[in-house]
Order: C-alpha cells, then sequence, then structure tokens
C-alpha cells in the first residue's frame, strides 16, 4: 500500500509515505509530539511506542474503521469519546489539533486510560504534512 | 495554483468539477463542520470524510472552491446537487485524509512551520 | 453451587453484581435520569383557595402534618402559604386575611416530567423543602419534598439488586457454573456524552484481563462501542451486555425506543438520522453498523418503530485463556 506522487512543479517524485509501511522502523509518540511542537498532557502507555499507523479523522466510527493498533490518532475533536475511541483501537496517543482548549474531564479520562494526550497549535493539515515530513527526515 | 493542477499532481477523481481553473491555494483537513467554519481559509481544498450536503453549503460559506472526499466514501446524491448549484468540486480518493493531506501538500508546497 | 470449577472458568459473582452494582453510582445515576418528577411527587394534596383564612391553613397544616400548602382553584396555581408565612400572620396579627393577600408567589416549581436528577439539583440551589409540581400545561399536578425522592430511590435500587441477583441465580442455572465465563451488563443514558463509550472501555479490559486473543478483542470492543453509542444517541437509553459463553461472545444492545423506521437502509454504509450536533460530537457518519456488521462473527438487527431496538452481535471464541 504505498502511495507516491509526482510534483508538478519541481518533478522530484515526493512521497512514498512511509507510515503505510510496517516494516519500517517510525517515531515514537514522544518524537512525533517534539516534531509538532505539541504540549504532551499526559504521557500514558504508547507515549514510548512506535506510531505505526497515522490517523487524521474527526469521526469515530471512521477511526474504527482501521484494523490496527498502535495509531497516532490527529483530530481536531476535544471530547471524551476521542479518548475512549483510541482506547478501544488501542491508539499509541491523540494529538488535538488546532490549539483546542480541552475539557478538563479530558487529561483525567487519558490518566484514566493511560492513553497518550497531547495538543498542538497546527491545524490537522499542517499536522499531518509536518508528521509526514518528521518522519521523512528520520529515515 | 490551479484546481486542474492539484488534481493531475495527486491523482484525485474528479466526479464533479464546475471550474477547473478555480484558483487554490491550501487545503484544510477536517470532518467538523464548525471547525471548519471557524479556521478553513479561502481557496482551500476540504479534505474530509463528511460526505454530507451540509459539507458543501460549509465550503460555500468560506469560500472553499473543492472538497476531497477521502476513502471514496460513497458522495450522496443531496450533496451532488448542492455541489452543483453551489459551484463547488467534488474529488475522491481511496487514500487516508492523512495520506491526501500529505499528497496535497506536498503539491501545494506549504511548509508548515 | 454446584462442584468447584476450574478457577480460570469461574463465573465472577463480582462481575454480575457489578452489572452496575459493583459500579454502584451508575445505577443510581440511571435511575436518577430514568425517574421522573412525577414518579416521586405526592399527588394527594391538601390545597386551599385564595379566599381561604390563613387561620384555616394553619389548621389544616397541624390536621395534616405539613408545612406547606398550595393554593389552587380548579387546577390553577396562585401560590404556596408555608409555616413562615404563618408565623409572620399570627405575629402580624393577620391570620383571619385571606391567604392571597399573603402566600408566596415568586416560586421555583418543578415540572412533571423532569428527571429526579433536576430536581435533586433544585433542592440543592435553593434550600427549600418542597416544590410545587407544575405539568405541561402549567397546572397543579403534585408536591415534591426530598424525602419521596429519598423514599423512591431506595424501593426502585432494591428492585434493582433483586433483579440482579435473580439474572446471576438464573445464568448459574441454566449454564452450569463452568460454562459462563464472563457476563456484564451496563446501563446507557440518552446524550449522556460524558460516559458513552466508557461501557466498552471497561468490557475491552476485563477482555484483556482474561487474556483473549487481542485481534478478537478489538473486534468485541468495536462492536460494543458501536453499539453503546448508537444507545446513547439514537436511543431513548438502553442496556449494553457482553457475555462469553461456551466458545462463543456475545454483545447485545437493546433499547425500549424509539426503534427504528427501515432496519435495511440504517444497516447500509452511511445512512444516518444523526442532526447537526451529533455530527459536531464525532458521531453520525452513518457507519455504526456497519463497522459491527464487519466485525462480527454474526449479527442481527430487530427493532420496530415505536418499539426498542436489539442489535446483537456474536463472535466465535477461540483460544481463550
Ligand atoms: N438503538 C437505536 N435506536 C434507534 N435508531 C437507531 C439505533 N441504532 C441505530 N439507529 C439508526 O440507525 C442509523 C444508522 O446507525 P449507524 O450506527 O450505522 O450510524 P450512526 O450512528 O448514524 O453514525 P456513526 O455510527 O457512524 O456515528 C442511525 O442513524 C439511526 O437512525
Ligand atoms: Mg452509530
Amino acid at each position: 500500500m504505498e502511495c507516491g506522487c509526482r510534483s508538478k512543479s519541481d518533478n522530484n517524485f515526493v512521497g512514498v509515505l512511509p507510515c503505510f509501511r510496517k516494516e519500517i522502523f517510525l517515531m515514537t509518540m514522544a518524537e512525533v509530539a517534539e516534531a509538532l511542537k505539541a504540549e504532551v498532557l499526559v504521557e500514558g502507555e504508547g507515549y514510548k511506542k512506535d506510531v505505526r499507523h497515522v490517523v487524521a479523522s474527526d469521526l469515530m466510527s471512521d477511526v474504527l474503521l482501521l484494523d490496527e493498533e498502535d495509531m497516532l490518532l490527529l483530530t481536531s475533536l476535544a471530547g471524551d469519546q476521542v479518548l475512549r475511541t483510541a482506547q478501544i483501537v488501542g491508539a499509541a496517543g491523540v494529538i488535538v489539533v488546532n490549539g483546542k482548549p480541552l475539557p478538563s474531564s479530558m487529561v483525567y479520562v487519558a490518566d484514566t486510560l493511560r492513553m497518550t494526550l497531547a495538543t498542538c497549535r497546527l491545524s490537522k493539515y499542517e499536522a499531518c504534512i509536518a508528521v509526514n515530513a518528521a518522519l521523512h527526515s528520520k529515515k | 495554483m490551479k484546481l486542474r493542477d492539484i488534481i493531475d499532481a495527486c491523482g484525485l477523481e474528479p466526479v464533479l468539477v464546475p471550474d477547473a481553473e478555480a484558483e487554490v491555494s491550501s487545503a484544510y483537513t477536517s470532518d467538523l463542520l464548525s471547525d471548519v467554519v471557524a479556521h478553513c481559509t479561502e481557496k482551500s481544498v476540504l479534505i474530509t470524510v463528511q460526505n454530507h450536503k451540509n459539507t458543501v453549503a460549509v465550503c460555500t460559506l468560506v469560500g472553499a472552491p473543492a472538497i476531497l472526499i477521502a476513502h471514496r466514501r460513497e458522495i450522496p446524491a443531496d450533496m451532488q446537487e448542492a455541489a452543483a448549484r453551489e459551484g463547488v468540486a467534488l474529488l475522491h480518493t481511496s487514500d487516508s485524509q492523512f495520506a491526501a493531506s500529505c499528497k496535497v501538500g506536498s503539491v501545494l508546497g506549504i511548509d508548515p512551520r | 453451587m454446584s462442584a468447584p470449577a476450574p478457577s480460570s472458568v469461574l463465573l465472577e459473582p463480582k462481575s454480575i453484581a457489578g452489572s452496575g452494582v459493583g459500579n454502584d453510582p451508575l445505577v443510581l445515576l440511571e435511575l436518577i435520569q430514568r425517574l421522573k418528577v412525577r414518579d416521586v411527587m405526592t399527588t394527594e394534596l391538601a390545597t386551599v383557595p385564595r379566599s381561604a383564612p390563613l387561620c384555616d391553613v394553619q389548621e389544616l397544616m397541624r390536621r395534616k402534618k405539613i408545612s406547606g400548602v398550595p393554593v389552587e382553584e380548579d387546577g390553577r396555581f396562585f401560590g404556596l402559604v408555608s409555616i413562615d408565612d404563618i408565623i409572620r400572620a399570627l405575629g402580624g396579627g393577620y391570620i383571619n386575611d385571606p391567604c392571597s393577600k399573603h402566600m408566596t408567589t415568586k416560586l421555583v416549581v418543578l415540572e412533571d416530567d423532569m428527571p429526579i436528577s433536576f430536581a435533586l439539583r433544585y433542592f440543592n440551589r435553593y434550600h427549600y423543602g418542597r416544590f410545587p409540581v407544575l405539568n405541561r400545561d402549567r397546572r397543579l399536578v403534585g408536591i415534591i419534598c426530598q424525602r419521596d425522592i429519598n423514599r423512591v430511590l431506595l424501593v426502585e435500587l432494591s428492585k434493582e439488586l433483586n433483579r440482579l441477583e435473580m439474572a446471576s441465580g438464573k445464568s448459574l442455572d441454566q449454564d452450569g457454573v463452568s460454562e459462563l465465563y464472563l457476563m456484564r451488563e451496563f446501563t446507557v443514558c440518552k446524550y449522556d456524552f460524558e460516559n458513552a463509550g466508557k461501557a466498552a472501555n471497561e468490557i475491552k479490559r476485563l477482555l484483556q484481563d482474561r487474556q483473549l486473543p487481542p485481534k478478537l478483542i478489538r473486534r468485541i470492543a468495536v462492536a460494543a462501542y458501536e453499539l453503546e453509542i448508537n444507545l446513547c444517541v439514537h436511543s431513548d437509553g438502553g442496556m449494553l451486555s457482553c457475555q462469553i459463553a461456551k466458545g462463543k461472545a456475545e454483545v447485545v444492545a437493546r433499547d425500549a425506543g424509539p426503534g427504528i423506521e427501515d432496519v435495511e437502509w440504517a444497516c447500509r454504509d452511511g445512512t444516518s438520522t444523526a442532526n447537526e450536533w451529533i455530527r459536531s460530537l464525532g458521531f453520525g457518519a452513518g457507519m455504526g453498523l456497519v463497522n459491527v456488521k464487519r466485525v462480527a462473527d454474526e449479527f442481527e438487527v430487530k427493532s420496530k418503530k415505536g418499539s426498542g431496538t436489539t442489535v446483537r452481535a456474536a463472535f466465535t471464541v477461540t483460544g481463550a485463556a
């Protein structure tokens, strides 16, 4: 499941997105958080784990669609349901984008579920690009 | 950049493209319409799985010329009708929102930091 | 109880009692949401007309041992005479005046179809001993005091306990101790987004404790989550249960309304009746039932518009610890 594309402007081959290749070594949640300049609120079980997939979604049923563990969930939704969904799929962590203020309950829920929780100021679109760029530069 | 260039460069499937020459300068990835209203800028491609007719209305509101539906989620008839009426382009990709964002981002060439 | 069973397959009495009671606040929470003011209030009212002199009201209070009397004519509610009003009347020497002249008219009232959680909040906020209860048409239908709530809650709680004990007893008899591996039941309240997903989280944790295969756990958890959210979002509230017995896991969501008009339509990908508010919470993509069907080995929806919905997802359990 590789996906590449050609940029018209400079004709460079732009992206084989490494996150779709399971065998490659990826980044840990901690590294992703750093790359996004995210503020980590809860260091959960998945904090030191490799992120194997990135899901950028705000619809919970859409998140449940991917049958993989250890995903990073990038979402603009700030609510407990995001963490509960993340626990169901065994996500490595959740990063709420857009610098959204989180309801105070979220930190508590993340803590009880031992789910890594962070916020970052980037939009989800920017965060996707930043994660991808960080993955490339690491390789 | 023209919408046509992004469609070509990213290999997107045009479902309905009223104006391929529409100017696109950025993209925005979200499935929450309130979030789109609040943050999506003009001339953005909206990358989403929110295949609802209200998504079209929101794009008209913020001046986004195109909606890119990820996971090739089926586009309901009322959404297509709304898009035709409002002149908003509808595009499909089998990629996830993440992969689509990365691709569009690499074509638009925006450094987020 | 029959002969001791191997410990790994022992039915956990705690889990069964835990059908909410282990998480005692859950049962209570559900009760105070489900029970309405009308279920608790006193409807046999001693009332007086506006013309009644305060001394008559005082006499009524003494006879009935009550501390507040509503002033009412043909269901129309005018005010309340409290002991304080009487005491003031005695001191001020106007105990023979008609009560309409001195009754309290600035009143906080409750409506009969509010949940009692609401009433409890009112008792906390305003330190009144009682609230008059009006119906939709603003007619006086009852009066509620905190004692009424306590009494009904106690009765309902003990009923709930009995029910749970019966349920556990029954499954023991039917399946035999060694067959039932896990059984748990959760209450899901309508629009309770604060807790939506909690039951599925708990189910996943329980399955992990029992070291079922991770892929299987995940499939069961996904089904439980989707069905729990559907109860929260679309039903008037219901029960989510998870049971593992005889090599089979079953997740069942049951509610009593409003039912699904067209089940075939609802089970299609992308079809949803959710509104904008629900979508703003990250739900309503119309993918839930499709997800359940995808992960489950057996999938069944029974529903009728106007009555309830039961969704059952079953999984073959192999390699259970
Ligand atoms: N317990 C229920 N009671 C009444 N209607 C229900 C119930 N469960 C599902 N439905 C109906 O079936 C439809 C489809 O449900 P489904 O779970 O597939 O999607 P959704 O809940 O609308 O969105 P998503 O699950 O993606 O968040 C719902 O929109 C609702 O109309
Ligand atoms: Mg659903």
